[in-house]
């Protein structure tokens, strides 16, 4: 019992992150109703670059932290001018096939960066871990959730608080009503991506900082990742992104103790596909809405 | 005033619009009635910068809103009531009145709360759902909501793109009982509407768009009623 | 013909017939990101068939490609209910699953003193049937080439067949056809059948073509470039896959001088191809463009 709770609160603390990942490709589906898979790739490209600072620099760590979003964001704008913004009236297959083409590209220019398999990051903390009764908490884990937890207060507030914010979900639920209020979808777009590659950033660091490593399979780790909470979450829906992340990382600790590595990522997929096959629109579904339907009918 | 002069709109190769003349004066209520597929909401959305027209030139007191992209057309004063009400269904009441300020936000918090309680006074309606969820109103709610959305941008002119549509008949009539309320309190409104018999109890100047061309322009009562209807449900009679 | 050349054009028939799958299914309105599954599972089969089982390699492609195809139709079945993305990403979660799972299936029997079969995460070795019965590298490429060639041509009677335009309903409106009486169910699931049928083919040829398998050679990036060449081929006709792949393989062999760079020039030219071209070089458009053209042509022969 106390391996499981053990599991449990490794799980939250890794799924925190995976949240994060996961609330970055809600938003951006929310407002352009695509998936955009160049998403884990951009922001390793911003850790191989603060990696860069770190290894040939000594940079320091929030330097490190920097670079790793500022580098994230960068990448994720030309993304978005380039497939998302320009194939615009297109559909949307285009903008994801577009996107992955874009992945291969910036992978390749990563590892023309970094060529070696692996390297190091600088370590989140070097706190020793927290021990209440029998369980521990790793210093790293809780600085990431801490984090994780503030970052997501921050998302709540710029979405419900801030005009940006009313624009975004204004956007999202009908972009040509926004369009009629003098909202400028272009730019909406092109802000959401900013803000959403801003967080991808900082939960890749967050993670690299944890596992003190960086490999070029980063990207389509982290992609994978944020794909799978957000479908078991239910697509399009916040909340949902955070559980999925939450349950993603729980899942994924207890299959690791129970089963072994082997079955680790072979129980999250399992997971992900009873879900959809019971309940097609995530565990927070709901049917999906007409303008989902539509968006995603003309393939 | 509104000019819209010679308008030519396409879409690929088929002209929508094939050179609109009309004018929308200032304190009045101007309707256009036409048939489907004779390119009301074409004219609509062409005025309101989601459109470009390929000829022609739209004025607005004096200034050129040809060119302009919708979020200019809408600080120009221009403000839509989209057909199908458009309201944002995952955001309260409140929250829809205050995206229709979208351009006004940052300049004046407390203006704009205030524009929301003198909706309220207005919509007394809308008050008392103000916390609901936008997509569970009822049509005439949606309404009400929409056009209060857009007064919210205090437009120097409405447009309203077939406010009855989808609507039952007691609630098209409360719904151009506004309409009539909002123009003597002094808005300019230009409508466009299928049910020809409610516009032109409203319309101080009315036209008519057939096949992207406007057939006939004056006041109600210029023309018979029936013949009114007839051509804004079937266009004009072939002899 | 030099034996790099044949190799390299043996690869694109093999990977035409992932990419004709994938295609299959987007003419049905569905993007699938997991093709590669059944592309595996016949590899798998199909090499244990001949390799294990003795079996001649017609006999053990045969079985591969039904085997995928039951595969398919289950997951057909299973994903009905799925529209859109939720779909992508079950098919998609499917095929990691069928990989995760070939990297825990061992199954090994003694040939001759050696063991054979699959290892797990060590792979496939040993699938050496065409070297054992004398089948030269070119004649094994004209062998799937013909094979090609005959899925394609019953593709495009299928296309203009009733199957076909019922298929090419379901892509349109799914909700439109079922209320015109369709048994949607029963349609979908045949095409999930058929495209997996196709792309266990495809595998069965791989599977003796590299005589080596290991599970991480059908990860997603297999299955989306399946997908991808489908897009950028054009999605107008069968034909639109096959160049897709051409113009892939192709150009990477052609820029192989530029090897640390090839990514980047490549998909940098697929995103911007994709900008003047969403549906692909030889889409509906130009596809109807050159039917007119050509029937015109023809009447003016006349």
């Amino acid at each position: 019992m106390t391996d499981f709770i053990q599991n449990c609160i490794d799980g939250v603390m890794i799924g925190s992150s995976y949240a994060l990942l996961a609330i970055g490709f809600t938003i951006v589906f929310g407002v352009l109703r695509r998936l955009n898979l160049a998403y884990g790739p951009s922001i390793m490209l911003g850790a191989f670059v603060g990696t860069l600072l770190y290894v040939q620099f000594q940079a320091q760590i929030l330097a490190v932290a920097l670079v790793t979003v500022i580098g994230a964001v960068l990448a994720g704008m030309y993304v978005e001018r380039l497939c998302f913004w320009a194939i615009r009236r297109g559909a949307a297959l285009a903008s994801m096939v577009s996107s992955f083409a874009i992945w291969m590209q910036l992978e390749e220019i990563a590892v023309i960066i970094l060529p070696e398999r692996t390297y190091p990051f600088p370590a989140l903390t070097d706190l020793a871990p927290l021990e209440i009764g029998p369980y521990f908490l790793r210093s790293e884990h809780l600085t990431m959730f801490v984090v994780a937890v503030v970052l997501v207060i921050v998302v709540h507030a710029v979405l419900y608080r801030t005009r940006f914010g009313l624009a975004v979900r204004a956007v999202s639920e009908n972009p040509d009503a926004a369009r009629f209020m003098g909202i400028n979808i272009d730019a909406v777009m092109f802000w959401a991506f900013a803000m959403v590659s801003a967080i991808g950033g900082i939960a890749g660091f967050l993670i690299l900082a944890t596992d003190q490593q960086v490999t070029p399979y980063f990207g389509l780790w982290a992609t994978f990742k944020g794909l799978i909470a957000m479908m078991l979450g239910g697509m399009g829906s916040l909340p949902g992104a955070i559980l999925g992340g939450l349950i993603l990382g729980i899942v994924e600790t207890q299959s690791l103790w129970y089963l072994g590595n082997d079955y680790k990522d072979l129980s999250a997929y399992f997971l992900l596909f009873l879900i959809l096959i019971i309940r097609p629109g995530g565990i927070f579904g709901h049917a999906m809405s007409e303008r989902e339907r539509e968006a995603l009918r003309r393939v | 005033m509104l000019t819209v002069d010679n308008v030519v709109t396409s879409y690929g190769m088929i002209k929508a619009l094939k050179g609109v003349n009309l004018t929308a004066e200032s304190g009045k209520v101007t309707c256009l009635l036409g048939p489907n597929g004779a390119g009301k909401t074409t004219l609509m959305f062409t005025i309101a910068g989601i459109l470009r027209a390929q000829a022609g030139t739209i004025t607005f007191d004096d200034t050129d809103l040809t060119q302009f992209s919708p979020v200019k057309i809408v600080e120009h004063g221009i403000s839509l009531v989209p057909e199908n009400r458009l309201v944002f269904p995952m955001m309260t009441v409140r929250e829809n009145l205050e995206t229709g300020a979208y351009l006004r936000v940052g300049k004046n918090r407390s203006a704009i709360a205030d524009d929301v309680e003198r909706m309220f006074a207005r919509f007394p309606r809308l008050e008392e759902i103000s916390t609901q969820l936008a997509g569970t109103l009822s049509g005439g709610e949606q309404q009400m909501l929409a056009i209060g959305r857009a007064l919210m941008a205090r437009p120097r002119i409405l447009l309203m793109d077939e406010p009855s549509l989808g609507l039952a008949p007691l609630i098209v009539k409360d719904i151009f009982r506004i309409i009539e309320e909002l123009n003597q309190a002094g808005v300019t409104i230009f409508l466009v509407e299928q049910n020809a018999r409610m516009a032109l109890r409203v319309a101080g100047h009315f036209y008519l768009l057939e096949r992207g061309r406007i057939t006939f322009s004056g006041s109600p009562g210029e023309l018979e009623e029936e013949e009114v209807i007839h051509r804004a449900y079937l266009g004009s009679r072939r002899e | 013909m030099d034996d790099y050349v044949v190799s390299v054009l043996s690869n694109m028939g093999m990977i035409s017939f992932l990419a004709l799958s994938a295609y299959l299914l987007l003419l049905t309105g569905e993007i699938s990101f997991g093709q590669q599954a059944y592309f595996a599972i016949s590899a798998y089969l199909s090499a244990m068939a001949t390799a294990m089982w003795g079996w001649p390699l017609w006999a053990g492609l045969l079985l591969g490609a039904a085997a995928a195809a039951f595969a398919a139709s289950v997951i057909g079945v299973l994903t009905l209910r799925l529209r859109g993305l939720y779909f992508s990403i079950a098919t998609l979660a499917f095929a990691e699953m069928v990989r995760l799972l070939f990297v825990i299936f061992h199954y090994q029997i003694e040939i001759d003193g050696e063991p054979v079969g699959p290892d797990g995460a060590e792979g496939f070795r040993d699938i050496r049937w065409v070297f054992e019965n004398n089948i030269s590298a070119f004649e094994y490429m004209v062998i799937i080439f013909l094979v090609l060639f005959i899925v394609l041509v019953l593709l495009f009677r299928l296309w203009r067949s009733r199957l076909g335009s019922i298929f090419r309903m379901l892509g349109e409106d799914t909700l439109l056809a079922e209320m015109q009486g369709l048994n949607v169910i029963r349609f979908k699931v045949l095409a999930s059948g058929i495209a997996g049928f196709i792309a266990g083919i495809g595998g069965a040829f791989y599977a003796h073509f590299a005589t080596y398998l290991e599970p991480q050679i059908f990860n997603v990036m297999l299955g989306v470039h399946g997908l991808v060449y489908g897009l950028i081929g054009g999605l107008g006709t069968a034909l639109g896959p096959l160049i897709g792949v051409a113009l892939d393989i192709g150009f990477l062999e052609a820029i192989r001088a530029i090897h640390g760079y090839r990514m980047i020039v490549f998909g940098g030219l697929v995103a911007v191809l994709l900008i003047f071209m969403p549906r692909g070089i030889l889409d509906e458009e130009r596809v109807h463009w050159i039917r007119m053209t050509w029937r015109r042509w023809r009447n003016v022969a006349r």
